[in-house]
């Protein structure tokens, strides 16, 4: 009969530790890597969504506020990738994650030209549920079932809203969509501790 | 059987390990947020961390980020091997304790 160093008690207890460890790990990459652009693209959508309603919808000033905010998220996204790479550096985890992103804004952007949707609610619609596929395709990447669970949520949300309260579409996206995507941030950068 | 691993056993070490290991391969990790996440002091760490280096189940590489020195942790292929197959001896004994007839 084998002799094991250790009594099974032993085992069972590393092993629990082993599965806490790679959880705690996973949960650490994808706070450090996701929370602080939910938080910053919840905002985005707050005051983009927000203004679009009470500014209207296709109207210029409505445009330039989301020109702005767009450009700002951009612009804010790639700092905190940079800024967050020297926590975890690798070959090509930290440039994948880039050029997913990357690829994502190329394509939603042509498909938004190409498709021409015909209404302003429309465009908003099909961005929100780029975005949406974006945080899904994000969530198997990390193998976490918290943030596709998440965008799932949300892509029915988005559905609900466009189908069900169209006059209050973006206000709905406002609240609903980026208070949640706020409320996730929030929720991975202090209960994934 | 599957090679228990005194060294990796260590539940500081085995967290350090198991952490390191769920990274893609490659990775390497910050020290500050390893020390973070295992709730541990500097001097403790960087004890466990000697210990796995000897042993050439991690490499650690330290350099500057901007003006600032960094310490980088990484799993080499034999310490991802060797996590493996500590974690196989493990779930042996659990498998081999469940398949003895109950005494009594």
């Amino acid at each position: 009969m084998t002799e094991y160093p250790i009594l099974p008690e032993e085992a069972q207890e590393a092993l629990k530790i082993v599965e806490q460890t790679v959880r705690q790990m996973r949960h650490a990459v994808v706070r450090g890597g996701m929370s602080h652009f939910l938080l910053l693209w919840g905002i985005v959508w707050v005051l983009g969504f927000g203004s679009t309603h009470f500014l209207g919808i296709g109207s210029p000033q409505s445009r330039t506020v989301w020109l702005v905010l767009t450009v700002l998220g951009i612009i804010v996204s790639m700092l905190i990738g940079w800024r967050l790479s020297d926590r975890v550096r690798s070959v090509w985890f930290g440039p994948a994650v880039g050029f997913f992103w990357l690829t994502w804004l190329i394509y939603t952007s042509l498909i938004v030209f190409f498709a021409k949707p015909q209404t302003g609610i429309q465009t908003s619609l099909l961005i929100s549920l780029f975005a949406m596929f974006g945080y899904v395709t994000s969530g198997i990447f990390y193998r976490s079932v918290f943030l596709s669970g998440f965008g799932v949520l949300i892509t029915v949300l988005i559905i609900i809203g466009y189908l069900f309260l169209p006059a209050w579409f973006n206000l709905w996206m406002a609240a609903l969509g980026g208070g949640s995507l706020i409320a996730a941030g929030l929720y991975m950068r202090y209960a994934w501790r | 059987m599957a090679r228990f691993d005194e060294t990796i056993h260590q539940p500081v070490r085995l967290r350090i390990i198991a952490a390191l290991n769920a990274l893609p391969e490659g990775a390497q990790l910050d020290f500050g947020t390893l020390r973070e996440m295992l709730e541990v002091t500097d001097g403790n760490l960087a004890t466990h961390l000697r210990r796995l280096e000897e042993e050439g189940y991690i490499t650690v590489e330290k350099t500057f980020v901007g003006r600032h020195p960094r310490t980088y942790i990484a799993l080499t292929p034999k310490g991802r091997w060797a996590f493996a197959e500590h974690v196989q001896a493990l779930q042996e004994i659990l498998a081999n304790d469940k398949s003895k007839p109950e005494s009594g």
